[in-house]
């Protein structure tokens, strides 16, 4: 058997069948030694028609009462941010938890958490690509969408920050009749107009791109006529030319190459933020690489999470595996270990600087009055993820899914020491003090999930869920095939 | 638009490796005016097709010019030129304060552009396309159809499906819109 014959896709396989360690077939290798080939992508011998059933499902019945009972409670969180935001811009800043000397509160927190959420799904929809990581293909629609949403999220922050939200347009340079009175460039604040809404709409354009063939698929399936001419439209008549393709992987490959030096730039410039500010602890080279990392990771705990309600509620085991869920835990892994890496050094540069300022801060933040929010970063991000050492643990949905929502909370703990902390006490003792979210502040964080939420749970009834087209490049035809072959149909009529 | 050609054959395989070879055939035997209708892209379908590569690529190169160019002019119009403020001393022209929302408009319109032209070249960089009403043969589900246009310079209809079903394809059909289609 020549090694193109031996197909790592060729073999059916059940979910619960997958070990994750490749299939060894002995004597099949090029020289008559065993040939080890990876565990199939999509499980249960699926055909390319039945992934477009099982896909396009969703999208084409009456939304199950289970979604109906997650929608409601997305949309009553929605509801409780709409509120607060309303009274905010009623009653004003006063009613938020932020006044001297923490002048950077739960906005900033949220803002750096949800644009860190959205980082794995670039990573995932581009790095992974490039890397020509087949795995992707299962998890990069619904983690593309999740990026999108984040980034919505992200986008309410910086804007309500600015006390006065209805001149937030104020930041656009453009040529006005103030002055002009335009953004200065030197700020990295006005860098972060430029990179939150690049970020978005690349995010955004990736992702239509890839949803194009899917959007035909869906048109191809549909029966009613106002259906089939709406999907039309938004695939752009696509009708899968290879003439279109040729141009379409083309730029497919270009977005992938744009958009993975743009995600490692946008969480780089939210670092500026603080790095170019001259205060103790903030104001150190290691924050670029430091905020990338603790984004990739607490986006790709977010994945799982996800990843964890598709499997069980849509239905999608075949199409992301316990193979899948098993890569994600190995980048949960050794992202958790650089953030972990990234504190130790923080404190060891605090120290080996020789700075009184950035010793204190650093002592200040592990055993000061915040202590508790630095052992919650501490433990979630760098000491419980280290169970998934253990294959089994990488394995078992539960863990993944708890692990998985405590790196999410000791992110947005990361967030709050990083920009409480370093506020509370600064250059002068007797302007120390101390801050608070009040219930304003938690009505807008927990409204913010409910947002994100409601958008994914709108997602996942209007559009594929899994990259289709995509998905059906990385099985193998031999199973995947519509009729089966001439021989196997032979075999069938002899029998 | 994407030109559509009235008449045509139509042909489907059922795996992509059959697909490559017949389209090494089609392309062999000096057709022009044929295309791959597949619902995912395959690989080696360029060279199979004797197409060259994609010239995205440049419109990419141009356009990130462009947004270099863009970020540069803006920037430096703007604290230089029209509303120069002194920061404490420093230099008007603060390139490495400039970088990165020229790295971020550069990615901006390369991308963007790269993505709006990619769509409409696959309309309208392509040979005539069968009519819309056809065009369900199930290629966007598990089928690789083969189509020939009629408005290829070699066209005899005889002789074309004589061909394609030469090349071993399944439900082989010749589409005459004016006429009707023909089973």
């Amino acid at each position: 058997m020549t090694r193109h014959e031996a197909s790592p896709y060729a073999t059916v396989m059940d979910d619960g069948q997958l070990t994750g360690r490749p299939i060894v077939l002995a004597g099949a290798g090029p020289y008559g030694g065993d040939l080890e080939v990876p565990e199939p992508l999509v499980t249960g011998g699926k055909t390319w028609a039945d992934v477009d059933r099982d896909i396009c499902m969703h999208a084409e019945r009456f939304p199950t009462t289970r979604w109906w009972i997650a929608f409601s409670i997305a949309l009553a969180f929605l509801g409780v941010l709409v509120f607060s935001l309303i009274t905010l811009f009623y009653a004003g800043m006063g009613i938020a938890g932020v006044n001297q000397p923490v002048g950077w509160g739960s906005f900033i927190i949220n803002f750096v958490f949800w644009i860190g959420i959205g980082h794995a799904g670039t990573l995932i929809s581009a790095v992974l690509f490039l890397f020509r990581q087949q795995w992707r293909t299962g998890i990069n629609r619904a983690a593309e969408a999740m990026t999108l949403f984040a980034v919505a999220c992200a986008g309410i922050f910086p804007i309500i920050h600015l006390g006065r939200a209805w001149f937030a347009y104020w930041l656009v340079p453009y040529p006005n009749a103030r002055g002009p009175l335009w953004v200065n460039f030197n700020s990295p604040l006005a860098w972060d107009i430029f990179a939150i809404s690049t970020y978005g709409l690349v995010s955004l354009a990736f992702w239509y791109v890839g949803l194009l063939p899917d959007l035909a698929t869906v048109r191809d399936r549909a029966t009613h006529p106002w259906r089939k001419a709406l999907y039309n439209a938004m695939s752009f008549g696509w009708t899968g030319s290879h003439r279109a393709w040729r141009h379409y992987e083309s730029a497919y490959m270009i977005l992938a190459g744009l958009a993975t030096p743009l995600v490692f730039s946008v969480h780089t410039i939210v670092s500026f933020d603080f790095a170019t500010s001259v205060m103790p602890g903030w104001h150190t080279t290691i924050f670029p690489p430091y905020f990338v990392i603790g984004a990739i990771f607490s986006g790709f705990a977010m994945v799982i999470t996800l990843m964890t309600f598709m499997r069980g509620y849509f239905g999608m085991k075949h199409y992301i595996t316990l193979n899948h869920m098993e890569a994600m835990a190995k980048i949960l892994l050794f992202t958790g270990m650089m953030v972990g890496f990234a504190y130790s050094t923080e404190f060891f540069m605090a120290w080996y600087s020789g700075s009184e300022w950035e010793g204190f801060i650093f002592k200040n933040r592990a055993f000061g009055p915040y202590w508790w929010a630095y052992a919650i970063m501490f433990t979630c991000n760098a000491i419980i993820p280290q169970v998934f050492w253990f294959k089994s643990m990488r394995r078992h949905t539960l863990v993944l899914f708890v692990v998985s929502i405590l790196v999410n909370v000791g992110m947005w703990f990361e967030r709050y020491v990083i920009v409480v902390t370093s506020l509370h006490r600064d250059f002068l003792p007797s302007s120390w003090g101390m801050y608070a979210l009040t219930r304003w502040d938690y009505a807008i964080l927990f409204g913010s999930f409910g947002l994100f939420f409601t958008l994914f749970l709108l997602f996942v009834r209007v559009l594929p869920v899994v990259a289709i087209s995509e998905v059906k490049g990385v099985m193998d035809p031999k199973v995947a095939r519509g009729t089966p072959t001439r021989a196997a149909a032979a075999a069938i009529q002899e029998a | 638009m994407m030109p559509t050609s009235t008449t045509g054959i139509l042909g489907h395989f059922y795996e992509p490796a059959d697909a490559l070879a017949a389209a090494a055939k089609v392309r062999d035997a000096g057709w022009k005016h044929f295309d791959f209708l597949t619902p995912f892209p395959i690989h080696g379908m360029e060279a199979a097709m004797g197409q060259k590569k994609s010239w995205i690529p440049y419109v990419t190169a141009v356009l990130a010019l462009c947004g270099i160019l863009f970020a540069q002019g803006l920037q430096n119009y703007v604290m230089v030129w029209d509303w120069p403020m002194n920061f404490g001393g420093k230099p008007f022209a603060a390139w490495p304060a400039f970088i990165p929302i020229t790295f971020e408009a550069m990615v901006f319109w390369a991308a963007l552009g790269s993505a709006v032209i990619a769509i409409i070249a696959g309309k309208t960089d392509t040979i005539p396309q069968p009519p819309p009403m056809l065009v369900k043969t199930g290629a966007t589900i598990d089928r690789f159809v083969l189509w020939i246009s009629a408005t290829d310079p070699k066209w005899n209809a005889a002789e074309a499906e004589r061909f394609v079903r030469s090349l071993g394809a399944d439900g082989v059909r010749l589409v005459d819109v004016k006429g009707g289609a023909d089973a």
